[in-house]
């Protein structure tokens, strides 16, 4: 009998610990509070160098407007969610957030996957979602097709189909009637933003007069590129066209190692951060992206001293994303000031009607009926993009031409017109 | 033309494979571990490397250097802090010993890998290489580097072998794997041959994680592909068997990149994996397996 | 036999706990609710996984092979057809148990580290699989199903609770009965349990089968409540780690302990997620000193030196 007592207490004791280990977890979230301060969750990947800027532009620009008195007097609060690039993790995360956090809004993550796992969960429990830098087509598609329940959900980035014609514009002002070229090779990573991505390119590139000889969807994961490269060599286009996120540093430092003679243009949206120079070891010179930003140009009159204070608070860890967070924070701010609420079927309302000239350009967003719907208007007065090269550890952008701040320069190995196609 | 572009390639890969793979087999032939920390190590190794160079400004040789002296450290506190503990320990029965070390060795590379992350980011790295270029050999261009690597790989396993045959130590340790209760038998302190061993380990592992840095570029999502791949390879060759290990190396090496080349680069690694599980199926012992 | 097991100080306890953790949506959080909700299927993963470990003495280094088979499943089912919950669940369930068969029967056959090395093998098979055929799977970022089993936090907790308490109670009673007994004979000394003429292979399959079970049954309903699957959630080799760290601090080979370690582990996450990454570096750091300095496990500990370590 004395046995079993002792096992008993000691039992007790062992669950009152894990208890306490459940109540720990409790206790950090007890506070909720309802009125007083907007509450604007940000789920993003903490570790990626993309994802990294979103919470960061975000609470830049929750503590400018809190500044200036806060959105009429309430203040804003960001609340800062790690999905480890996971959709998994990002419902979870999407859950704690609205149930138990009570955030009146979310600001979600660049990767496409990640956004179209919150979409229905938007709509589940009623709450605004808006991306800053996911690009798949599929996330305005599914607000098309059932408008009433998926309104919830704002795609404040350009979405792949958009960005394909952005290249194409380029491409045929630099490269067509620059260079005089005919033929290319796409080269993406399988992904949900590229899928829109790519066809969209395989419409428009033969459109401004390149040829596409190839077709190249690799696994996100691959770290050997050579059979890739030597493939597209073997095929002799006079550029390569490229769709790629999650890799960056590896593709890129191989087609220096192995020396290339074919130069890469388009989509590198790691390529766009400033610290790829260092990443790559200078690999990177003479790679072609494109851009919603670039260093010194000045694309509306609040880019440059965001990217000031972003980078005297911070350090220099700015990606695209963190543009568009720190927009996004003053868009939400701007539409619960014109909605009088936070209620979101009243936010979307106010959403729809946002004019707002952000970092990257004046931002609207499309309206109930185009089959974008809650995507971002692009082309002349709205946004634009950038077009720019890596030379000699700076980026250098070289269109559109009203605000280029350089010429097109070549490393020594790539060979332009030489493969006589 | 293709067929010259897999057989260089795939040396040079194989080569990689190799001495990473030699290192894992190494510590269980002699001490019975199966180090799941393994890939974690090169990761850090490759990633010391590159932070040596870059933010300390070193250069890439003393940065290689730093990241090998980083792999022997890491791999002595491998041993030190979590392996050698668990082996002396008296509250776990023998047979149980091996599961206790294979989850506390997948842990200490947990932690290291999450350590990497969240210092340096989970974005891939490449270390700058020592040697840059490219030289065509037979019209294949190939990069230097390929080759530098290729050349290291087997400098470092002619070393070993030297070391295994020709040194005292290096016979010691030989001994030990086959019979430790012999060894201290002649007078020598088994817990010194661990300690040697486990540095050896270091330094291979180091060796292999900053040439793999500096070939493909690593990121803290590579540690377990890394140990994966060390020990399919090393189970295919024969757990414990040296030479069983370098001629599965290649095997696995020129596997994939055939699959690379003539199949698609996204379905890589699928091959070696079958082969893997016909392997277990048929003959378990891999192909020159003693235990 | 029945009535010693049913009033045993472990499971009196366990359903004390039980019935108070049923009551605990009244007066708490959601946000703790679906915490706890993780935390249970968690704790059907350790315990099939000690059932197999504990006592037949198979170090299964893939539980995840068995849970992402039944997760992955379920899910991809869903997307395809839309066909009932209750079938997709199923589905995922007959999966896993064909899964495990196929690969316990060869593995089975060997020795020492290479059943370990074989589980190992099929969690990076699966792995492979899932993202080169990410059409079907949605590759490496992940899998949403349409369906959901329900956004009440407090139903999904319930769910998760009874589900825990019956593969609690089935594993549990199993580990104690003759089956059990054989189990551990078989595991402590093979040769002497096949020298009193018990078919040790049968046995074993049969607890991979259990195991198998229970896990992909896990998994299925897991992918349900989540709404979403990914490899980082139900394949990968740390989230196996997680089953098997919860089993072995909660105290292999008592069943119970895996719930209790499995629980410990997710609360120990989330009370650190605010440290960001840092938070999966300390458990395992946690973990690992478990490891070197408690072998015995949590549970372990309760029991004192009658444990036989």
């Amino acid at each position: 009998m004395t046995r079993h007592k002792g096992v008993t207490l000691r039992a007790a004791g062992m669950l009152g610990a894990s208890s306490i280990a459940v109540g720990l977890a409790a206790g950090s979230f007890a506070w909720a509070q309802d009125q007083g301060p907007i509450k604007i969750g940000v789920i993003a990947e903490a570790q990626a160098i993309s994802g990294s800027s979103i919470p960061l532009g975000a609470q830049l620009a929750a503590d400018e407007v809190n500044a200036k008195g806060g959105v009429d007097g309430r203040k804003i609060e960001i609340v800062s969610y790690d999905d480890h690039s996971s959709s998994a993790e990002s419902v979870r995360a999407f859950q704690r957030a609205v149930n138990e956090d009570h955030v009146d809004v979310v600001i979600a993550s660049y990767i496409s996957e990640v956004v179209l796992a919150l979409e229905p969960w938007a709509s589940r429990l009623k709450t605004v979602l808006v991306t800053p830098c996911a690009a798949s087509d599929v996330i305005t598609a599914n607000i098309a097709k059932d408008y009433e329940r998926n309104k919830y959900t704002f795609q404040g980035f350009l979405s792949s189909s958009a960005l394909s014609q952005l290249v194409c514009d380029a491409a045929k002002d630099i490269l067509v009637d620059g260079l005089k070229m005919k033929t290319a090779v796409i080269m993406s990573e399988d992904a949900a933003w590229t899928t829109p991505l790519d066809a969209g390119y395989a419409e428009c590139l033969p459109k401004i007069g390149l040829k596409v000889l190839d077709h190249i969807r690799f696994s996100p994961d691959t770290t050997d590129f050579t059979p890739i490269f030597n493939r597209i060599e073997g095929e002799k286009p006079d550029v390569i066209i490229t769709g790629i996120s999650h890799v960056g540093v590896q593709p890129t430092v191989q087609w220096k190692s192995q020396e290339v003679p074919i130069p890469m243009f388009g989509e590198s949206v790691q390529a766009a951060n400033p610290t790829f120079w260092k990443d790559t070891n200078g690999a990177t010179d003479g790679v072609l992206f494109q851009g919603e930003v670039g260093p010194d140009v000045a694309v509306t009159p609040k880019t440059l001293p965001f990217v000031e204070a972003f980078q005297k608070r911070f350090g220099n860890a700015l990606s695209w994303c963190g543009y568009t967070a720190y927009d996004d924070v003053y868009i939400i701010a701007d539409a619960i000031h014109r909605a009088g609420s936070t209620d979101s079927d009243k936010l979307v309302a106010a959403l729809e009607k946002t004019d707002y000239v952000g970092t990257i350009g004046r931002i609207q967003f499309l309206p109930q009926g185009d089959p974008h719907v809650h995507g971002l208007k692009t082309g002349a007065g709205f946004i634009t993009g950038l077009l720019l090269q890596w030379q000699n550890g700076k980026q250098i952008n070289l269109w559109p031409p009203d605000l280029a701040k350089g010429k097109l320069e070549f490393p020594s190995f790539v060979k332009i017109g030489a493969t006589g196609n | 033309m293709l067929f010259w572009q897999i057989l260089i390639a795939g040396f040079a890969i194989s080569s990689l494979y190799a001495l990473g793979a030699t290192g894992f087999t190494l510590i269980f032939g002699v001490t019975g571990v199966l180090n799941l920390s393994h890939g974690a190590i090169m990761v850090a190794a490759a990633v010391a490397a590159w932070a040596a160079s870059e933010s300390l400004g070193v250069g890439s040789y003393l940065g290689a250097v730093f990241g090998v002296l980083t792999g022997l450290l890491l791999s002595l506190t491998t041993y030190f802090l979590v392996v050698g503990r668990l082996q002396k320990s008296r509250k776990i029965r023998e047979e149980e010993k091996e599961i206790f070390i294979l989850t506390a060795t997948l842990l200490w590379g947990i932690m290291i890998q999450e350590a990497i992350a969240y210092l340096y980011t989970n974005n891939a790295k490449t270390v700058a290489p020592i040697v840059e270029g490219v030289v065509s050999i037979l019209g294949v261009r190939t990069p230097a580097n390929e080759l530098f690597t290729a050349f290291v790989c087997w400098l470092t396993i002619g070393a070993l072998w030297l070391f295994v045959n020709r040194t005292r130590v290096g016979k010691a340790v030989v001994a030990a794997s086959m019979n430790p209760r012999g060894v201290t038998l002649l007078g020598i302190e088994l817990s010194v041959v661990y300690v040697v061993v486990w540095a050896i380990y270091g330094a291979l592992a180091g060796i292999a994680g900053v040439l793999l840095g500096m070939f493909f570029g690593v990121s803290s999502y590579s540690a377990g592909p890394l140990t994966a791949s060390a020990f399919s390879i090393v189970v295919l060759g024969g757990l414990g068997s040296v030479y069983g290990t370098l001629i599965a190396a290649y095997v696995v090496g020129y596997l994939e990149t055939l699959t690379a080349y003539l199949v698609s680069p996204a379905y890589r690694t699928i091959p070696a994996l079958l082969l893997l599980v016909v392997v277990m199926y048929v003959r378990p012992r891999g192909l020159l397996g003693r235990r | 036999m029945l009535r010693r097991i049913v009033l045993s100080p472990p499971v009196w306890i366990s359903l004390i706990v039980v019935v108070a953790a049923s009551t605990l949506p009244l007066y708490v959080s959601g946000y703790i609710l679906g915490l706890l909700t993780i935390a249970y299927y968690f704790g059907v993963f350790s315990m099939a996984w000690d059932l197999l470990f504990g006592f037949a003495n198979e170090v299964n280094f893939g539980p995840t092979f068995l849970i992402g088979l039944g997760a992955y499943t379920a899910g991809i089912l869903d997307n395809l057809y839309q066909p009932p919950i209750f079938v997709c669940v199923a589905a995922g369930a007959f999966a896993a148990v064909t899964g495990g068969v196929v690969l316990a029967l060869p593995a089975l056959r060997m020795r020492g580290p290479y059943f370990g090395l074989m589980t190992l093998v099929a969690v990076l098979m699966l792995q492979n699989f899932v993202v080169v055929a990410a059409e079907l799977t949605g590759g490496e970022i992940g899998l949403t199903v349409p369906d959901v089993i329900s956004i009440d936090d407090k139903v999904n907790y319930w769910i998760a609770l009874g589900f825990m308490t019956f593969s609690g109670a089935v594993l549990y009673g199993l580990s104690r009965s003759p089956v059990g007994l054989i189990l551990q004979a078989s595991g402590q000394d093979a040769v002497q349990a096949g020298a009193l003429g018990f078919n040790l292979t049968k046995h074993k399959l049969a607890a991979f089968v259990v195991s198998a079970f229970f896990s992909g049954l896990a998994g299925a309903l897991m992918v349900f409540y989540l709404g979403a699957a990914s490899v980082g959630t139900f394949i990968d080799v740390t989230v196996g780690v997680q089953v098997i760290i919860g089993a072995v601090i909660g105290g292999r080979r008592t069943i119970l302990g895996a719930a209790i370690g499995a629980v410990f582990l997710i609360a120990m996450g989330e009370a650190l997620r605010p440290l960001g990454d840092l938070a999966t570096f300390i458990v395992s750091g946690m973990a690992l000193f478990v490891v070197l300095a408690f072998p015995g496990g949590l549970l372990g500990m309760v029991k004192g030196a009658r444990e036989a370590t």
